[in-house]
């Protein structure tokens, strides 16, 4: 089942201080309205956290603890707290200690959309489009199987590659002239030696290589192991080959690495980076890196040019350096073998000269760092190589034939010969074997790489079906119903397809307008949500509409009241014709609009809840909390003040923009005063000393623990102007049906709902009849 | 939709593979419970030991 939120509740979170409370009733849409800066976005941190564990870019940013609002008052805790009509509700404290295994399948959900990162996916390069949707799909986990198998593969080709080499070199050994090492070629070159030392020929290689064979055969006199294994290799020495470069190739690398369109490649992320900049903000004229005066579309021109060659100059990277990597891998085995000899022949007493470094480390640091290759070193160590290959096979013919002639240097000779066969036998064994494994490898990666590429493309042909049909909704009359597609792109890349005026472009940013890209960032993030989601039935919309024109903000807000009238929507705006557009598509939907924030109240909504924050103020007071109970007094007078300003018209000094809610205690007492010496003279003077006592409290009571003087308030004084405090709430309701005096009528004169109270009062004590 | 598991998602392939060692992906399904960490190099095993057979 798809859950909807009931009931959002933040405490010390974020904009918030204290406590906030969403409610969203039995899982009904909300639309959110405030102005920058009113706390707005705090709600869509509290469900991203809630429900995965981090606000993504203050993960990114490294600044996970801002998560808590540090000036609130009370215990100070942070958390959330969230309510559903399924099983994924709960409170969350912070620091979460939650394992992140816990909300694994959540995660991958798509329920968040914020107007900072909308063009992220968008922007992303093929390959990290292909992570993040893996990503979002949740197939992951294949993903990173994916990338075992290929290492397994990559592993056991080299491996092989290695083996081949290896046995190579003993066929070298084993060649006479230039024909072809075979069996039988083997077995004939030792039968016609045996009959040379008349000595009885084997059958077969397996014969040969049986020791108990050449002790028979050649009597007492046959060789000691020891001395065919040394003979065995000094045919290896001989026949080593020493390995050549593809110098055309490291030139090629250089040349590119060099290139102008190189140097952009380490500064991929801050063009990306710099893209962002400019999508996000205005500029003002000026460029946000440098400083300097620059027009706005030359820059994000310039921008995108340099993200599309860093993208290609990528791609031409790869198919030079694989090669090159590849070649590398080889120079170090041919290193490794002549080590290996090296070692053998210590062992024997044959000293083969110093080996020449190689310059591996040099060649990696180019490839890795994209600098070039110091050729010159290069071929500078082949040359020596390849000195090296020629004195060692210089030292092992002269050994080789130091004594000749003699019978028991024929012998020794037959011996190695033997040696070699069983070396070359179990070295074709073992290439064999590498081989087979390599092959069984390949095949499983071929597989597990297409399949998963089919079912990719089939999950993206259903997507851009439905991405199609939503990006055509905003934007009606272009005929974009069948333009617009998720391509697979070679084997781990995607990519976002437009048709524009018959070319297929991908990317799309050459020819669609940013506002048409944040179209296609709302269509896709609308059709994974429709397509994937399996436990939550909520989407938030976090300012997505900032590049839409008039016309399809009203589109939007048609799409989301009609397409998607099955699922729980909320929408955080600062635009007021959006909110307007979707009050009257959806006008089922809850309102909420946020009036103002401050660091010491929080967001305000356009509601007033004087009676919660007294019963706040009275809880914190009963459990001993002066301070947190002066501080809700303090903003419960205030409110309540406004509430009864605004409901009585009271002429208050004008203020440009929509700062009402942020005047002083003592700025609204006078335009209350004002408003009942017009209105309701006697009442006034019977409420005067009620008044200022309260003007009192505020000076000396709850303003001073507001605002942290040494003189700390006592519980009895605190008591006192709370109970004055709600005298004073009390005064404009009625007590009989509890509504307030303007609940009918005029500012001038009204009335509570059973009728039973007015305003002005018929009588001069007091409006409330007590 | 169906999220398969990468084991699921292995064992279906393999299941229509042909000319695969004997008891390969019963084999292969042990490989996939190990820790993420070492496994790229008990595939690697799983291949030689299966080359060898």
């Amino acid at each position: 089942m798809s859950e909807r939120i009931q009931r959002l509740v933040m405490h010390a979170f974020r904009g918030v201080p204290d406590e906030m409370t969403v409610d969203f009733g039995k899982g009904e849409s909300i639309a959110v309205y405030g102005d920058n800066g009113t706390g707005k976005s705090t709600v869509a941190d509290a469900l991203e956290w809630y429900f995965t564990g981090e606000i993504e870019f203050l993960s990114h940013e490294g600044r996970q603890h801002a998560v808590r609002h540090v000036g609130g008052d009370g215990d100070g805790a942070t958390w959330v707290e969230v309510v559903t009509n399924g099983t994924l509700g709960g409170k969350v404290d912070f620091p979460d200690a939650r394992d992140p295994q816990s909300f694994h399948d959540i995660r991958q959900e798509t329920f968040l959309l914020r107007g900072r990162t909308l063009a992220g996916f968008i922007n992303k390069t093929k390959t990290e489009k292909w992570k993040a949707l893996v990503e979002i799909l949740g197939l992951d986990a294949i993903e990173r199987l994916r990338e075992d198998l290929q290492r397994a593969r990559n592993d056991l080709r080299k491996e092989s590659k290695s083996a081949e080499e290896q046995l190579q070199a003993f066929r070298n050994a084993l060649a006479s002239g230039n024909a072809p090492v075979t069996r039988e070629s083997v077995l004939g070159n030792l039968q016609q030696i045996c009959e040379m030392l008349k000595v009885d020929p084997p059958e077969s290689l397996d014969q040969a290589v049986d020791p108990f064979w050449l002790a028979t055969a050649a009597g007492a006199s046959a060789p000691s192991s020891e001395s065919a294994d040394r003979e065995s290799l000094l045919a290896e020495i001989k026949a080593l080959e020493t390995p050549t470069a593809d110098v055309k190739g490291l030139e090629r690398w250089n040349a590119l690495v060099t290139s102008n369109r190189a140097r952009l490649l380490p500064r991929a992320t801050l063009v990306r980076e710099a893209k962002r900049l400019v999508d996000e903000r205005s500029l003002d004229g000026r460029c946000p890196l440098c400083g300097q005066a620059v027009s706005e579309k030359e820059l994000a021109k310039k921008i995108e040019r340099a993200l599309v060659d860093v993208l290609e100059a990528s791609q031409e990277l790869e198919r030079v350096r694989d090669p090159i990597a590849e070649w590398a891998d080889d120079l170090d085995a041919s290193h490794d073998r002549r080590s290996a000899l090296q070692n053998r022949g210590r062992a024997r007493k044959l000293d083969l000269p110093a080996l020449p470094d190689v310059p591996l480390e040099g060649l990696q640091n180019s490839l890795d760092a994209l600098i070039p290759i110091d050729v010159k070193a290069i071929t500078g160590y082949l040359a020596e190589l390849r000195k090296w290959d020629q004195a060692a096979g210089k030292l092992a013919q002269k050994l080789a034939s130091s004594s000749v002639n003699t019978r028991d240097t024929q012998l020794l000779m037959l011996a190695a010969l033997c040696e070699q066969i069983k070396t070359w036998r179990l070295g074709e064994k073992k290439a064999a074997r590498a081989l087979q494994a390599f092959n069984l490898a390949d095949r499983v990666f071929d597989a597990y790489q297409s399949k998963q590429k089919e079912d990719l493309a089939e999950l993206l042909k259903r997507i851009s079906r439905r991405v199609a049909q939503l990006y055509a909704a905003l934007h009606p009359g272009e005929n974009l119903s069948e333009a617009v597609s998720i391509e697979p792109w070679t084997a781990k890349g995607v990519e976002l397809a437009v048709e524009f005026y018959g070319s297929r472009q991908r990317p799309p940013h050459g020819v669609l307008s940013e506002s048409h890209l944040n179209s296609l960032a709302i269509a896709l993030f609308l059709a994974m949500a429709e397509e994937f989601n399996q436990q939550l039935g909520f989407l938030v919309l976090d300012d997505v509409i900032n590049s839409f024109d008039v016309e399809h903000r009203g589109r939007l807000a048609e799409l989301l009241a009609d397409e998607f009238s099955g699922w729980q929507i909320i929408v955080l705006t600062h635009d007021q014709q959006f909110y307007e557009h979707l009050s009257r598509r959806a006008p089922s939907w809850r309102r909420l609009e946020l009036t103002s924030w401050s660091y010491e109240s929080g967001p305000r909504t356009n509601k007033y809840e004087p009676s919660g924050i007294l019963a706040a103020a009275r809880e914190r007071l009963d459990s001993g909390d002066v301070h947190g109970a002066a501080a809700k007094a303090r903003r419960a007078l205030e409110e309540l003040l406004q509430e009864v300003c605004e409901a009585l018209w009271a002429p208050l000094p004008f203020r440009r923009g929509q700062a009402n809610d942020k005047r002083e205690i003592g700025e609204l007492f006078k335009g209350l005063r004002r408003s009942l010496k017009d209105q309701a003279k006697p009442f006034l003077e019977s409420v005067e000393p009620l008044f200022k006592n309260l003007e009192a409290d505020v000076g000396a009571t709850l303003n001073v623990e507001v605002h942290g003087s040494r003189r700390r308030s006592g519980a009895g004084e605190v008591e006192a102007a709370l109970k004055r405090i709600e005298t004073f709430d009390q005064t404009w309701s009625c007590p009989e049906c509890r509504t307030r005096v303007w609940h009918r009528g005029s500012p001038e004169a009204g009335r509570c709902k059973c009728g039973q109270t007015s305003y002005p009062p018929a009588r001069t004590s007091s409006l409330a009849k007590h | 939709m169906h999220r398969p598991s990468a084991q699921e998602f292995l064992l279906k392939l393999l299941e229509t593979m042909e000319d695969l060692p004997q008891d390969f992906a019963l084999r292969f399904e042990e490989v996939l419970k190990k820790d993420e960490a070492d496994r790229s190099q008990a595939i690697r095993k799983l291949f030689e030991d299966a080359a060898g057979e």
